[in-house]
């Protein structure tokens, strides 16, 4: 058996569909580069089955295999599952660390301090009218200013207590939200279900459907920043998805399980939320400290204003100014000039209400630092990881470009061949004698 | 990915930038607790001891003032038992008739009506000399010498657990009149009025001897009510300087604590300036740079 005549046609065909499915391949990464969550695709190309040849040479008699050109395999996405299982973890503690800090920053900024409008400015206020007091104790413009000045302190713990449980409200109407009917997490599980169905049937008709896994992947990403996502990859190419700390997994097949209940353990931006307003969290504690402070001022000063407290209420939202100017204690005795109780409640100057107030702010702005620090380093993990995902799965136009002229070098030569073996041809049939005509 | 990182870059370069400005624009460097927590605790704590010092300082004023307005009552009434004593030794002399000696007397009781003004003085609507009911004279003109006033004492807070009594016992000097008959000022004036218009031998000699001993006891006693309320004076006066030396000293601690170097902030702001615009320009170049522009 010999070399059939026209098989280097049939070669320099398969050459040239190749090279045009490759380049069709390259122009689609090009057009894609600057789809999110897309992933490069390339053409795998492997020989078609070569013709045996018993005994090509006529020396040695030997057989051989003679190759009959290429062809597509298959075109695949390039992607590293390892890659996205670390991206969505660390993506998870950003995006919960970014809402602690958030959160946080919006708590930070109801206390405005260091300013000359916050409470520890009005406290000081307050004691120096007090000591005003003790200079002119039956003024009764003085007494009125004690009276003020205390309306004062009360009046910003009043509307600190409010923004704090405001902020708290707040981060609980998010959750909510997002985990509602119409929220992110049931209408991301429901795409993902509805994609887990599609990419089942073209795997059984034996396609990648690369466009659909992209679309996944991209909405696994998405979920993984409102809590901790794991995914299992299924045989049938569908993906069971566990969330955050919820029993069931979220998607399994085509079914979608929510809601459920998630935990402060969910990770995520979901976690972080239950986590800050939550009973143990840190709004419930700087609203604790700041009840503490309302209760300490109250007490102190209510301890040595004797005739009758001053203060009502042990809570920031509940302290009020019991008192009238002309119920103002200055003295312990009845004498008009007496001042010993305006200099003992002057000399609570920097005790125990202030202490605990400043330990409250150092204790809010250590947790928006530490958020904020935590944040930054999860960011560079995440940017990280995200590189090393788009190194291998983006899109370098470099690359692209060096395949395209490549592909078209391929095809260009592919023709060639095909040219050179039409003159071949020429020549035997156009220039092999007269015979047979 | 180039892009990304780029991007990332110039966006930090901004922040840095814009953190910087803030904190020149703003002369601090705690802007929120989270800048620096610890600093910021320890500028409410600082600020609020500068507060209180501020309220040591105006209270050792007012002291102050107090005691002056104490002190001069206390030299006028100085002024007026010296008269007494000269007109005491006057009418002691036996030149004098019984009319020269009644007319003395009268101006011996104008005299005691004055030293009760002195000590009804009143600073800031409030008697000096009535102990802690200061707004109770302590003496009523024209009528009897009986205190009406306490002996509480007045104390300004000068310091932490400081404080200086700016209260003047006067009755120690004054005592309650002729009718208690305890020997101090008002009685010994009444006293002498009367012995001056008693004309007899026994009371103008009594005018020389106990009544002159007795006036010259109250003009001893006086001067240490002076004394005392001099060094009440002095102690409020260095209280006053202590605080100024800690308030220069917790004002430097807390600029240390909060204020912006502006040295230093100004270069560092320069240098974040050409870090965000190196950023823009590399941003501009390399992003472009691609295959793209070589292939024909």
């Amino acid at each position: 058996m010999s070399i059939p005549t026209l098989q280097g046609l049939q070669t320099a065909l398969s050459g040239l569909i190749a090279e045009q499915a490759a380049l069709d391949v390259t122009g689609n990464n090009i057009t894609n580069s600057d789809t999110e969550g897309y992933s490069r695709e390339t053409a795998v190309l492997e020989p078609n089955t070569p013709i045996a040849i018993p005994a090509i040479s006529s020396q040695t008699g030997n057989g051989a295999q003679l190759g009959t050109g290429v062809s597509v395999a298959t075109i695949t996405r390039v992607r590293n599952t390892y890659l996205d299982a670390q991206y969505r973890t660390q993506n998870s503690a950003l995006s919960a660390a970014s809402t602690q800090a958030e959160e946080l920053t919006q708590a930070q900024a109801t206390f405005n301090e260091p300013s000359s409008s916050g409470l520890a400015n009005a406290l000081s206020a307050f004691w120096s009218a007090w000591s005003s007091l003790a200079n002119a104790p039956t003024s009764e413009a003085t007494k009125q200013g004690v009276v003020a000045s205390g309306q004062q302190v009360t009046g910003i713990l009043h509307e600190l207590s409010t923004q704090l449980s405001t902020v708290s409200t707040q981060a609980g109407q998010q959750y909510a939200a997002i985990t509602g009917p119409a929220g992110e997490v049931q209408d991301d599980a429901n795409q993902i279900a509805q994609l887990n169905g599609q990419i089942r049937l073209a795997e059984q008709a034996g396609q990648q459907p690369s466009e659909m896994l992209d679309r996944r992947d991209l909405l696994l990403d998405k979920l993984s920043s409102l809590a901790q996502v794991t995914v299992t990859k299924q045989p049938d190419g569908t993906d069971t998805v566990s969330f955050g700390d919820a029993a069931k997994p979220l998607v399994e097949g085509t079914t979608v399980n929510w809601p459920q209940t998630l935990t402060e353990a969910a990770g995520g931006k979901l976690g972080a939320l239950l986590n800050l307003t939550g009973p143990g969290g840190a709004l419930a504690s700087y609203q604790a400290s700041l009840d503490n402070v309302a209760a300490t001022l109250a007490s102190t000063v209510n301890a040595l204003h004797t005739s009758t407290p001053f203060f009502s209420g042990t809570t920031a939202a509940t302290i009020a100014v019991a008192v009238s100017a002309a119920q103002v204690q200055t003295s312990s005795t009845a004498d008009a000039g007496g001042n010993d109780v305006a200099q003992a409640i002057a000399a609570l100057r920097g005790g125990t209400t202030e202490q605990s107030y400043a330990s409250l702010i150092e204790q809010v702005g250590s947790g928006v630092q530490a958020a904020q620090d935590e944040q930054s380093n999860l960011k560079t993990t995440v940017t990280a990881i995200e590189n090393q995902r788009q190194s291998v799965s983006g899109v370098s136009l470099d690359e692209e470009m060096t395949n395209l002229i490549s592909f078209q070098r391929g095809y260009q030569a592919s023709a060639r061949t095909l040219t050179a073996m039409d003159s071949m041809l020429e020549t035997l049939i156009e220039h092999t004698g007269v015979a047979g005509l | 990915m180039v892009t990304s990182t780029t991007l990332n870059d110039i966006n930090s370069s901004l922040a840095a930038l814009e953190r910087t400005s803030n904190e020149l624009s703003s002369g601090k460097t705690i802007l929120e607790p989270s800048d620096n927590p610890y600093g910021a605790s320890r500028v409410i704590d600082l600020q609020s001891q500068l507060d209180g010092l501020s309220s040591y300082a105006t209270n050792a004023q007012e002291g102050i003032s107090w005691e002056n307005t104490a002190s001069s009552a206390m030299s006028n009434m100085g002024n007026v038992l010296q008269s007494v004593r000269g007109l005491l030794v006057q009418a002691s002399s036996g030149t004098y008739s019984q009319s020269d000696r009644e007319s003395i007397a009268t101006e011996v009781e104008q005299l005691t009506e004055a030293v009760k003004q002195d000590a009804d003085t009143q600073y800031a609507g409030q008697y000096v000399f009535s102990g802690t009911k200061t707004t109770t004279a302590p003496y009523e003109p024209g009528s009897e010498d009986a205190y009406q006033g306490d002996t509480g004492t007045v104390t300004r807070a000068v310091g932490p657990g400081l404080s200086v009594n700016v209260s003047t016992d006067i009755s120690s000097l004054l005592g309650n009149g002729q009718g208690s008959g305890d020997g101090k000022l008002l009685d010994t004036l009444r006293t002498i009025s009367e012995h001056l218009r008693g004309g007899s031998a026994e009371d103008v000699s009594a005018l020389n001897s106990t009544d002159l001993k007795n006036l010259e006891a109250s003009i001893d006693t006086l001067s240490q009510l002076q004394a005392t309320a001099g060094s009440a004076t002095d102690q409020l006066q260095t209280a006053v300087s202590r605080i100024e030396g800690l308030q220069s000293s917790i004002t430097a601690a807390l600029s240390n604590t909060d204020d912006a170097d502006i040295a230093q902030t100004s270069i560092e702001y320069s240098n974040e300036q050409a870090a965000y615009s190196a950023a823009l320009r590399a941003g501009a170049s390399i992003v472009q740079e691609s295959l793209l522009q070589f292939l024909q």
